[in-house]
């Protein structure tokens, strides 16, 4: 064995789904080959890459076949990974690992910087963790870009335990896939951000709620957890702080963090009405923290770094890095971490590389299923959530598609109302009915049978949905609709009955 | 049925009465969720009947009806549907003869959808039991297809 060559190999769902499951069999039983299967750096355009170490760090072949083996074991045709423009033009802090490190080596997650941050969070009072969280400026990553302190200020002072802290891994917008990458590349960052939140608001338990969709990474994470209780490292001042994989059941609201609370409960995920916050009554009625994986991920480093250092990236309102997830027809979809404040067009430019093969660009989409459509000429905004705000439009969570010149814009609209309707919870009334009548409007124009009234009534509906809905699910839904209609009214009218 | 449910409920009776899991644990071990069975979990968990069957329709992924010995999903999500997951889905519903929701006739392929794998980056993207496919092409469904035959 001691002549085999190391290569590294992703095993990541989407590397393996792009073809690193089929080298890793056929090479499998080679003597000369030890392969080591690794997190994706994300460049999924690339991917299924096959890496080797080199005295000037790893050296990569990408779009591997099987029968390309010989040359990369000669060492010929291999390209530096720190001169792969897409991933040498980012700035990686949460994703660092991504690409490195075996998923489930909490030595080599060591070696990189982990744990120093629990180690810091040790260190400090609760009081003085939540301070350095004030001064990061960190805000919330899953959608609602609430400021971290501020939640875990409520939490922390919340009368009445036990505490519990939720990492909310149901990651339900279509397009984003950041927070599977971290489950199932590098788990430990996510159990040591619940970890310094457990510390500063004094819980005793913690759960992850994964979607269904994602077994791979509910398998990853169980391991880490199994690895980190052997480590002794799921203890908060001598008390155990067991953490549980809970697993959804296909529900998109169960993602809203009520709802995905009920779901916890076992009950049916219906939005709860707020007040009271989750952080002052949530699973069981006690305080309790749900945040996203990502803003989990991205603690440790606020914590080891400082806070005045993450307050040093981004841009006024919106600071640190942001994990963008390329997809649809650009020519480089992947994972995409940033500081805040690019253009929609420098990001699909510099690191989407325009658009895939015989494509023409059309619209793009961020945020999501209920995020808002850009046109050409609206790629000039500022990646962040201020910016995002004043155009009526959200970041989500940093999912951007992209769809081509053989977009059909009424069906698209249609797609999304249908979505809508299909995923309402069904508690209030301007979502529950609103989506329902929107689609019917939507299938009728599809058909053929709608008229200029039915533009106007889609208006009036999505005005009436925004303002009157309980949850974002109802108030965003009519944005992408409105926002095709919008910007290609042509398509739209051109379907209308006269 | 009976000694499956009494096994679950010995299995999560240490915590509250968790009517998701429970579901979930029995359609992991029977494959589906018999409507039949709705009366004792209610009783196993100190529950009403409606409560149960409250919980079991408000989730996509809980099924009452033994699906076929193949589940295949499609991707819907926006990432799937800017590459043309219409067509890939279209392509499936022409070689099984079967609709979104339904099962072929000899019970070997159930034909679903679903939002979102993760697997934008990487796709339109087919789910057919545990395997996943990526950048799948309406003519490449024919050969998927066949893997499970
Ligand atoms: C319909 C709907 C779906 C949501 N889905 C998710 C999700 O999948 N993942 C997530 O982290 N947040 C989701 N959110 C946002 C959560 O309600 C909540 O704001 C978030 O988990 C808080 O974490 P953060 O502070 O880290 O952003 C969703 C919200 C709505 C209204
Ligand atoms: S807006 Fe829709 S999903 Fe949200 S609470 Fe109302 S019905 Fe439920
Ligand atoms: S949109 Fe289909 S895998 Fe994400």
């Amino acid at each position: 064995m001691s002549s085999a060559t190391r290569l590294y190999l992703s095993n990541d769902t989407s590397a393996r789904a792009a073809g690193a499951g089929l080298l890793a069999d056929a090479w499998a039983a080679r003597p000369d080959v030890q392969l080591i299967r690794l997190s994706s750096r994300g460049a999924f355009f690339l991917e299924p890459m096959v890496e080797r170490d080199s005295p000037d760090g790893r050296v990569a072949w990408c779009n591997v076949q099987p029968e390309d083996l010989p040359s990369i074991l000669a060492g010929t045709g291999g390209t530096p990974v720190r001169s792969i423009p897409f991933l040498a033009n980012q700035t990686r802090f949460t994703c660092a690992n991504f690409g490195e490190t075996e998923p489930l080596a909490l030595d080599e997650y060591q070696a990189r910087g982990g744990l120093k941050g629990l180690e810091e969070a040790f260190r400090l009072t609760p009081d003085a963790i939540i301070e350095e969280l004030r001064v990061s400026q960190l805000r919330g990553r899953g959608g609602a870009a609430f400021p971290v302190w501020n939640k875990w200020k409520v939490a922390q002072q919340a009368k009445g335990g036990p505490k519990y802290v939720v990492a909310n891994a149901d990651e339900g917008d279509a397009g984003t896939y950041c927070d599977r990458m971290i489950l199932e590349g590098d788990p430990f960052r996510l159990l040591e951000g619940m970890l310094i939140c457990a510390r500063a608001i004094g819980a005793s338990r913690g759960y992850v709620y994964c979607r269904q969709e994602y077994p791979a990474a509910a398998v990853t994470l169980r391991a880490a957890i199994q690895k980190a209780d052997e480590a002794e490292l799921l203890e908060l001042d001598g008390e155990p702080f067991p953490i549980e994989v809970v697993q959804g059941a296909g529900s998109y609201v169960c993602g809203e963090e009520t709802a995905l609370l009920e779901s916890l409960e076992g009950k049916r995920g219906v939005v709860r009405a707020r007040p009271p916050y989750p952080a002052q009554a949530g699973l069981f009625g006690r305080p309790t923290i749900v945040s996203n994986v990502l803003t989990f991920a991205t603690i440790p480093q606020i914590l080891s770094r400082g806070g005045a250092w993450h307050a040093s990236l981004g841009t006024e309102q919106s600071r640190g890095t942001i994990a963008l997830q390329l997809g649809g027809r650009v020519k480089h979809p992947g994972l995409v971490e940033v500081p805040f404040g690019l253009s929609l067009r420098q990001v699909l430019e510099q690191f989407g590389g325009g658009m895939a093969p015989g494509s023409r660009f059309k619209a793009v989409q961020v945020g999501g299923p209920l995020g808002s459509l850009f046109p050409a000429d609206g790629l000039d905004l500022p990646i962040c959530y201020d910016a995002f705000a004043k155009a009526g439009a959200v970041l989500g969570h940093g999912g951007i598609v992209v769809y081509d010149h053989e977009t059909d814009m009424v069906d698209l609209a249609r797609h999304f109302m249908a979505f809508t309707a299909d995923e309402s919870c069904g508690k209030c009334t301007p979502c529950r009915i609103g989506s329902v009548r929107g689609r019917e409007i939507l299938e009728r124009i599809q058909a053929g049978g709608g008229t200029v009234e039915d533009l106007t009534l889609l208006d009036d509906l999505g005005e009436t949905m925004k303002l009157a809905s309980l949850c974002a699910l109802g108030g965003r839904a009519p944005y992408p609709v409105l926002t095709a209609i919008e910007h290609f009214p042509v398509e739209f009218r051109s379907k209308l009955r006269t | 049925m009976h000694e499956q449910v009494e096994k679950i409920h010995r299995q999560v009776r240490s915590e509250p009465p968790n009517i998701l899991k429970t579901l979930l644990a029995l359609q992991e071990q029977v494959g589906h969720v018999p409507v039949e069975a709705i009366p004792e979990i209610a009783h196993s968990l100190g529950t009403t009947t409606a409560h149960i069957a409250g919980v079991l329709s408000y989730y996509p992924d809980l099924r009452v009806a033994a699906p076929g010995r193949h589940i295949i999903r499609v991707c819907m999500g926006e990432s799937c549907y800017a590459n043309g997951c219409g067509r890939v889905l279209r392509a499936l519903q022409d070689r099984l003869r079967t609709d979104v929701g339904e099962t072929t006739s000899g019970g070997k392929f159930t034909l679903d959808t679903m939002s979102c794998a993760g697997n934008c980056a990487v796709s339109p993207t087919v789910l057919i039991d545990r395997d996943l496919y990526g950048r799948v092409l309406p003519s490449e469904v024919e050969t998927m297809l066949e893997r499970y035959r």
